[in-house]
């Protein structure tokens, strides 16, 4: 099995050096049979990352304890689902699974675009390529993951391995970080798009559309994959955070963010032809952005606790960054004319300028965040001292740049394309700002004082309301020539303009999630060593403890709390947390015990045993508004599917040029 | 003689502690002063949250901590005696001086400099394209053209 994964990997590296070399060749020649050619040795490759895939699937699920990868990550407790995650539950499997989803997008792009893009096409196959060789490279020469276990020249075989790290053996961790990597590596489909287009000089923006969609796409499952990341530290690190500012979240986040802002000003390029350079920079950089936070993960520059195990990994990765950024930097600028830019902005108090200002925001955001997670880095080559940058820093200063976004999601959409009157601002703004200030008005006059969550409760109110008007006032135009009822024309509205309708329920997503952020302000918590029998309260909450047990199979051994809350007078339900200790490889967990409420969720870890082992510890917390996060979510997702639904009313975006008065005139009405 | 009081304090709250098997973690301070501090075990998070089964570092940090607070230490001089005996990379969040100044200034100063961007990309944009000496024609003429291109872009627009 390790020689046919190791033949097929070696294999597929020589035929992505062909695919690089053909289709350069073959574009730059215009010879169509080497194009082809190029094209089949990306199914090829394809085909035979899938087969290395399988074969470390099949050693895994079997227990071929003569790899060594399968003795790291994987014994025969485990069961299967976990045996099919420890695919991805080390370095060498992860890059294996990083170049496979690789090939997954080029072949799916290579066969979408067969007819498509046929000029750029080549230029587009060999930036996948160059990419999927440099991975394959890593597969082959640095991590490879079926590398046997040997004294001397012969073989050996151990009894069992030490398993998969068991805070990962949990069903959202088995999906997380593939949906993470399908992000991470969907991004290359956009940036090898825009490198063709660079190459080609592409005229006309047929192209931004496909990019558009495969950023939407991409973007999606990086969402995805955040939030899947976020609900698996809620529900299993035991501590009741979703996001702790560690440098692999961050990594994760940051191209995110710069997709997020390249989504928006897209726009502006397809309606209005400007930003041309910025959404080239902004495609390159959420790729590199990408390849940094792959970096980040496996060089273990910055400490983390996602990190794997340290290796010198991180150099290959900073040779590949370098060579990709010069590479682009060398295309954009000498490609300027090109991207000249060909309307001119009308006014500040315009749609373009708020998407400039949403673009300003994000990145800024962006470029804070990974400021944060390398100061330590500078901090330490500068001054000699290891410091730490944790979740208070990049809480004080992400949450006002936060809001700020969450503001501008409300504003932007009420501008006019080119210049907004006072008028019609006065108008669209009136009523959801009263909104707004009523909404924080009664949460103070309720009692609440703290300052971010006023800002943000009234904020959420204020872009739900220009939402929900945007959506009553098409649904009302369309009912009154239509008929039918408001709901009916909603969806109608939406189906129209997929886009602009799907493009607000996502930001409808966004404030259901920050109702879910500022809740955290008002979180509560306790901690008491108990016997059966004993009680304790936190907030409103009376817990009782009825039992506490003990036992193990053969993956774990177990100690259980079943534990009887009741609110006020009326009793709410039994929760019964539980701490682990998996036997292969003597490490912890907590199964805590959640009581999901839309207001409020009641948690409970079960830490461990008190000094003396009489009590067991039990840390109980109330996270108000946290399941928010999870439905903001849903509807993120339903929204962006709404985004990728095609429109039932083609969009034609014309362009409104200004065009300089040439010498010959029409003749002027008289 | 005022030390050596709080001292003697000290080992007997300790001692009282130690004999009731009390978990530091149902102290409220030492819960809030603990996520200040990081968890030096590698698990990178903070004193408080740290999710280990006895972690070698945050159990004894947690004791620690508890001593300070029944002996009445100010929070401040809690956060210093742990800097002393760990470096500055015990706190979560670094202090704002010196170089580490430059860690919190700097998200800033990115902001300004993108504001000062976009104002001159608006600038830019503005400066209306340079138009040849158009074909003579009166204002009346002028403004319904410009109503009408007024209206067909509304059109485009919306």
């Amino acid at each position: 099995m390790e020689t046919l994964g190791s033949l097929v990997v070696v294999l597929a590296l020589c035929l992505s050096v062909f695919s690089v070399a053909g289709s350069i060749t073959g574009g730059w020649k215009r010879n169509q049979f080497l194009i082809h050619s190029a094209e089949r040795a990306v199914y090829s490759i394809w085909f035979l990352l899938t087969v290395a895939s399988a074969a470390l699937v099949v050693s895994l699920l079997t227990g071929d304890f003569r790899l060594a990868y399968v003795v790291a990550h994987s014994n025969r407790a485990m069961p299967p689902l976990y045996k099919f995650a420890a695919w991805w539950g080390g370095q060498e499997g992860s890059l294996l699974l990083w170049s496979w989803l690789l090939a997954c997008y080029s072949a799916v792009v290579v066969f979408t675009n067969r007819r498509r893009h046929r000029s750029m096409m080549p230029y587009v196959t060999a930036t996948l390529m160059v990419t999927q060789c440099f991975f394959l490279l890593l597969n082959t020469f640095v991590a490879s993951p079926f590398q046997v276990l040997a004294v001397g020249r012969t073989v050996q075989t151990l009894a069992d391995g030490q398993g998969l790290n068991p805070l990962l053996q949990y069903p959202a961790m088995a999906i997380h970080p593939p949906m993470l990597y399908l992000g991470y590596v969907g991004f290359a489909v956009p940036f090898a798009f825009a490198i063709g287009s660079l190459i080609t000089r592409q005229p006309g923006d047929d192209w931004i559309h496909t990019t558009r969609r495969w950023t939407l796409v991409t973007w999606l499952f990086q969402s995805c994959g955040i939030i899947l990341g976020a609900a698996w530290a809620y529900a299993v690190l035991g501590w009741g955070g979703y996001w702790a500012w560690d440098a692999v979240e961050n990594a994760s986040f940051l191209p995110w963010l710069t997709a997020t802002a390249f989504l928006h000003s897209v726009m502006m390029q397809e309606r209005k032809g400007m930003m041309k350079v910025w959404n080239m920079v902004l495609v390159s950089a959420t790729f590199l952005l990408c390849i940094f936070g792959t970096f980040l993960t496996r060089s273990g520059v910055v400490s983390s606790v996602h990190a794997f195990a340290q290796s010198s990994i991180g150099l290959w990765f900073v040779g590949f960054l370098a060579i990709l950024i010069a590479g682009t930097l060398y295309l954009i600028l000498g490609r300027l004319d090109y991207l000249r830019s060909e309307t001119r902005l009308e006014s500040i108090v315009s749609r373009e300028s708020s998407f400039l200002f949403n673009n300003l925001i994000l990145v800024a955001s962006c470029f804070a965040i990974l400021w944060g997670t390398l100061f330590p880095v500078l901090s330490e080559a500068v001054t000699g001292e290891k410091i730490t940058v944790g979740a208070p820093f990049f809480n004080r200063i992400n949450i006002p740049i936060g809001l700020f976004l969450l503001f501008l999601t409300g504003v932007g959409p009420l501008f006019a394309w080119r210049r907004t009157s006072l008028e019609s601002l006065r108008r669209n703004f009136q009523w959801p700002l009263a909104g707004a200030l009523a909404l924080a008005g009664a949460l103070l006059a309720a009692g609440v004082r703290h300052f971010y969550a006023l800002v943000s409760f009234g904020l959420c109110g204020f872009v739900a309301w220009t939402i929900f008007v945007e959506f009553y006032r098409g649904a009302r135009a369309i009912r009154a020539k239509g008929g039918g009822n408001l709901l009916a024309a909603a969806v109608e509205l939406a189906h129209r303009n997929t886009r602009r309708y799907g493009g607000y329920i996502v930001h409808l997503g966004i404030v259901l999630m920050f109702v879910g952020f500022a809740g955290s302000a008002f979180n509560k918590d306790a901690t008491a060593e108990v016997r059966i029998g004993d009680r304790f309260t936190l907030g409103s909450y009376q817990l009782v403890v009825a039992n506490i047990s003990s036992g193990e199979n053969e993956n774990y051994t177990w100690s259980r709390a079943l534990i009887q809350a009741s609110k006020g007078a009326s009793y709410v339900g039994t929760l019964e947390p539980e701490r682990r200790l998996y036997k292969a490889s003597d490490q912890g967990t907590s199964e805590v015990a959640i009581r999901r409420r839309l207001n409020e969720d009641l948690y409970l870890n079960f830490a461990g045993y008190s000094g003396d082992s009489q009590r067991a510890v039990i840390q109980a917390f109330v996270f108000p508004l946290v399941s928010w996060i999870w439905i903001g979510f849903w509807v993120l997702i339903a929204g962006t599917l709404v985004c990728l639904a095609p429109s039932k009313v083609r969009l034609e975006y014309p362009r409104t040029q200004v065009v300089g008065v040439k010498k010959t005139y029409a003749p002027v009405e008289k | 003689m005022r030390r050596l009081k709080s001292s003697v304090l000290v080992i007997v709250l300790a001692a009282l502690c130690a004999a009731q098997g009390m978990n530091p973690l149902t102290n409220e301070r030492v819960r809030r002063l603990g996520d200040q501090l990081q968890c030096l075990c590698g698990c990178g998070s903070s004193i408080t949250s740290c999710n280990m089964l006895q972690c070698h570092f945050a159990g004894p940090a947690r004791v620690k901590l508890l001593e300070m607070v029944n002996a009445g230490l100010s929070d401040q001089a809690i956060l210093d005696a742990f800097v002393k005996a760990y470096g500055p990379r015990i706190l979560l969040k670094p202090p704002a001086e010196g170089f580490n100044l430059l860690g919190w200034v700097m998200p800033f100063i990115g902001i300004l400099v993108g504001l000062a961007l976009v104002w001159y990309v608006i600038r830019r944009f503005r400066r209306p394209a340079a138009l040849a000496a158009g074909p003579e024609m009166d204002a009346a003429t002028l403004a319904r053209y410009q109503e009408r291109i007024e209206k067909d872009l509304e059109k485009l627009d919306s």
